[in-house]
């Protein structure tokens, strides 16, 4: 008799320690709340007419948005809590947890993931005047299951001291005169993949292909970090490169003078490639109206702190730039080919596969 | 099989059962995911078998032998030369040489890639070699603790019989320590392997293309979790291949030593031999551990002067509390699942042994993997109306917890297990002749036999948890932000000087972990035969 027990009474206390473990959670997270993930309290439907209490956010763009969070709570005295992530591992929590979500809001830093979102029927339409009027139509689903809330441009990059004459073209990038001198993110990464997409788009998948074999063929350094591209610009281990814009808006801020110019691309046909920024509403969204506020806002008063802070372009075009931002010139964007990408993503990946692209 | 014995077995039948309900709660999360092999996606094999499926093999590969060959030579290489050797700082070397474990591998990657990239060139300095070498310096303490434990137990007459037979130091080691040290150095080893088969964050950055980093390009990259999945599973199929080679290699080897009282003498090292013994230490030290300090430290300062540590610096409590507490009710967790695993689990007997192996498939997989598959897990138990008033365990500290059991399980039972094999089988057998049952085996003889074991199993499960990214990332409850959170917040932006300073907390609590690892097997109380 004694082993019996024995084992059924510690299989059991695990299972106690468990439960312990998760009453412990529910008491100690009150405790230690972190002031910005602030008022734990009234996450629910008994307030669904007037948006107030608290709006849950599952954010895979995590750089900066704690401040403009803060900014929006000030604003409307809805309370932000929210839960930093990477995209398409948010979106499969938003799936597996289906109508038990506490989510009202995801956010996300490209395209592609919104709209894998949307595939799985994880959002719901917002249907609002304001978001139509301050979000241009190519930035938005047609169902007006997400909105975009800023730009990010993906550019050809050189150094200011060494390349007098770099390609205008992402194709050129691909020239055989910058083998061996050129900087290029890992294709594992989402930035490579959309914008390969975006040559899929506007120059077929012949011609994107190749491309991407040019790029092969000049020997790469490829490196999983833009900042780590621009710092290899600067440094002389390549000349030219791809990285986005903003994060040359970081190292500009704290070195004007810093020696990596951005050439914008394309501007004598469709643009400079962009990606988008994102935020959608859940389906299940246990406090919709704090979500549409949410969303709302950041497309429009919070316009400008939300890009601000990263240095990105504002989604409505008739939102200002950072000084720093306006320095780098007028461009032309490639916003067509932004609703065209995730359908677009997974060709991408194959095609860079095949090319043999790191 | 006698009557008797029939009884026996019929009596620990509920055991079985309870066991098994663990086992299978431990092994369902991967089980989920990955049983999608079933129905595998052709379109996907063959576009990845003609694309980057062999060069991936390849590189795993590579990197796993040429990781766990170093981190066998150095980790036992190391703890022989603390344990049979006497030389000028050989106390204190016994112990730091502990601390690589308390290093992220994607922090000490970083600095070296940083630090090695202007010397080196910045092309020579992402490769596969370079990133095995982080990883060893990362992971030998695995190796260099049990080895450490085993020569510990060596009696002083195994090695001094050898030495009065006429042969040399090095005849020695190769005749008596080795063979008998077997079973500690493989149970380090196939840690060290398992680790190398679910890296994904050193390797990205020296751009080696392993298959679990395949596994996430995959599915990040095309949105396919399933195909994804489906790769993960030539992980698992690795491990079991790894974990036979450990098997095979631990043979049928059980010892019980028999007289624990006179460890091994150290000799006096003179001369140069001594300062060359303690620059070997002291080197490894300054690469694995100093260095990287001393790089984060100056990050740190910069991040003071340019003003970018205030607005997160003051969070610095506040992510170590969370750090501290989920660590800490995990190692718990894990320790006790680990414990009735081990004891209830014969290794000697197959299907026990199987069901162990089972129960610690969430080692072998990528960390995002088993996040995932806990989640779905636990998403259906939320709808599945079982649970108590509206509970949800999707983002509750309990759902947390389990995904870490999950996935750690396999360091506690690793360690416990190896305890218990010390065990003479011999003491087991003749107490249970007595009539004792399980239980009283375990509390009365195994337990007081392994208890500096098993608390150092529960350090080292604390100390790789306590480094966790993947899990917590995606299953941490709101107001849980812990420190390897915040230093991803930090990389993944390239922001290595924000991310010294919890980066250094998070080395700052390993080194305390460490300490009391230390503390463990200086003052767990020795076992009396």
């Amino acid at each position: 008799m004694r082993n019996r027990f024995g084992f059924v009474g510690v299989s059991v206390s695990v299972a106690v320690l468990f439960l312990a473990a998760a009453c412990g959670g529910d008491d100690g997270e009150g405790g230690v709340a972190d002031e910005s993930a602030a008022g734990e309290s009234a996450v629910g439907e008994d307030e669904a007419s007037e948006p107030s209490g608290v709006v849950t956010v599952y954010t895979g763009r995590h750089y900066g948005i704690e401040p403009v969070f803060e900014e929006f709570t000030e604003a409307t005295g809805i309370e932000v809590r929210f839960t930093t992530g990477k995209d398409p591992e948010l979106r499969e929590r938003l799936i597996a947890e289906g109508e038990n979500t506490p989510a009202d809001v995801i956010m996300t830093a490209d395209a592609a993931n919104i709209e894998l979102a949307a595939a799985e029927g994880v959002l719901g339409a917002v249907d609002s005047e304001v978001l139509r009027s301050a979000i241009p139509e190519e930035l938005r689903s047609p169902d007006d299951e997400w909105f975009s809330l800023s730009r990010r441009a993906r550019v050809v990059i050189a150094s200011t001291e060494r390349v007098p004459e770099p390609p205008t073209t992402y194709a050129g990038v691909g020239d055989p005169q910058w083998k061996g001198r050129v900087c290029l993110r890992p294709s594992a990464h989402p930035y490579t993949q959309s914008l390969v997409a975006s040559l899929i788009v506007n120059e077929g998948a012949e011609r994107a292909e190749q491309i991407v074999a040019s790029w092969v063929a000049n020997e790469p350094l490829y490196i999983d970090s833009d900042t780590d591209i621009y710092e290899a610009v600067a440094a002389g281990d390549c000349d030219v490169a791809i990285a986005n814009t903003y994060y040359l808006g970081r190292l500009q801020a704290v070195d004007p003078e810093y020696p990596v110019a951005i050439i914008w691309p394309e501007q004598d046909g469709r643009g400079a490639h962009v990606n988008v920024s994102t935020a959608a509403l859940t389906a299940h969204a246990p406090n919709p109206d704090a979500g549409r506020a949410l969303i709302e806002w950041l497309a429009t008063e919070g316009q400008q702190s939300f890009t601000d802070v990263n240095f990105e372009y504002p989604a409505d075009p008739d939102v200002a730039v950072h000084e720093l931002v306006a320095g780098w010139g007028d461009f032309t964007a490639d916003v067509s080919a932004v609703l065209q990408l995730g359908a677009n993503q997974r060709e991408a990946v194959e095609m860079l596969d095949r090319a043999g692209y790191q | 099989m006698s009557r008797t014995a029939a009884r026996h077995q019929l009596r620990a039948l509920p055991a079985a059962a309870s066991t098994m309900t663990v086992v299978a709660a431990a092994a369902l999360p991967v089980l989920v995911t990955t049983w999608t092999i079933l129905d595998p996606t052709p379109a996907v094999w063959r576009h990845l078998w003609a694309t980057r499926l062999p060069g991936m093999l390849v590189d795993t590969i590579v990197l796993l032998v040429v990781v766990v060959a170093g981190a066998l030579v150095l980790g036992t290489g190391l703890a022989w030369l603390v344990t049979a050797w006497q030389f000028p700082g050989r106390r204190a070397l016994g112990w730091l040489l502990v601390t690589p474990l308390a290093m992220p591998g994607y922090v000490l990657g970083y600095v070296w890639l940083d630090t090695l990239q202007d010397p080196l060139g910045p092309r020579a300095v992402r490769s596969l070699w370079l990133c095995g070498l982080v990883l060893v310096l990362t992971l030998y303490p695995y190796v260099y603790l049990f080895a450490r434990a085993s020569f510990r137990e060596l009696s002083a007459s195994s090695v001094d019989v050898g030495r009065s037979l006429g042969c040399t130091p090095a005849r020695v080691w190769w005749r008596v320590v080795l063979p008998m040290s077997r079973p500690a150095l493989a149970a380090g080893a196939a840690l060290v392997g398992m680790e190398v088969l679910s890296d994904v964050g050193t390797v990205r950055l020296f751009n080696v293309s392993t298959v679990a980093d395949g596994v996430l390009r995959v599915w990040f990259g095309t949105g396919d979790r399933k195909a994804a999945t489906e790769l993960s599973v030539l992980l698992i199929v690795l491990a079991a291949v790894l974990l036979a080679v450990e098997r095979f290699t631990r043979g049928r080897a059980r010892y019980g030593h028999a007289d624990r009282r006179s460890g091994i003498v150290p000799q006096q090292l003179g001369g140069w031999r001594a300062g060359a013994a303690a620059a070997v230490g002291w080197g490894v030290l300054a690469i694995a551990v100093a260095v990287p300090i001393a790089r984060l430290l100056a990050w740190a300062f910069e991040a003071r002067r340019s003003g970018q540590a205030e607005t997160v610096a003051g969070d610095l409590g506040f992510h170590l509390l969370s750090s501290l507490r989920v660590a800490g009710l995990a190692a718990i967790a894990c320790l006790t699942v680990g414990l009735v695993l081990a004891a209830a689990l014969d290794p000697r007997r197959r299907v026990p042994a199987a069901a162990s192996r089972l129960a610690t498939l969430g080692y072998v997989v990528p960390g995002p993997v088993v996040a995932i598959g806990v989640l779905v897990v636990l998403a259906a138990l939320d709808r599945s109306g079982w649970l108590p008033g509206g509970m949800l365990l999707v983002g509750s500290l309990a759902g947390l917890v389990y995904a870490l059991v999950v996935r750690f399980l396999a360091v506690a039972h690793q360690g416990i297990e190896s305890s218990f094999g010390k065990v003479p089988t011999s003491v087991v057998d003749s107490v249970r002749t007595l009539g004792a049952g399980r239980l009283r085996v375990l509390t009365g003889i195994k337990l007081p036999l392994s208890a500096t074991g098993i608390m150092a199993a529960g350090v080292v499960v604390a100390i790789d948890i306590v480094k966790d990214l993947p899990i917590t990332l995606l299953l941490r409850p709101f107001g849980t932000e812990t420190l390897p959170v915040w230093v991803w917040q930090a990389t993944s932006e390239s922001l290595w000087v924000q991310a010294s300073v919890p980066s250094l907390a998070l080395v700052a609590v390993g080194m305390v972990l460490v300490g009391a690892l230390v503390w463990a097997f200086e003052h767990g109380a020795p076992p009396t035969s």
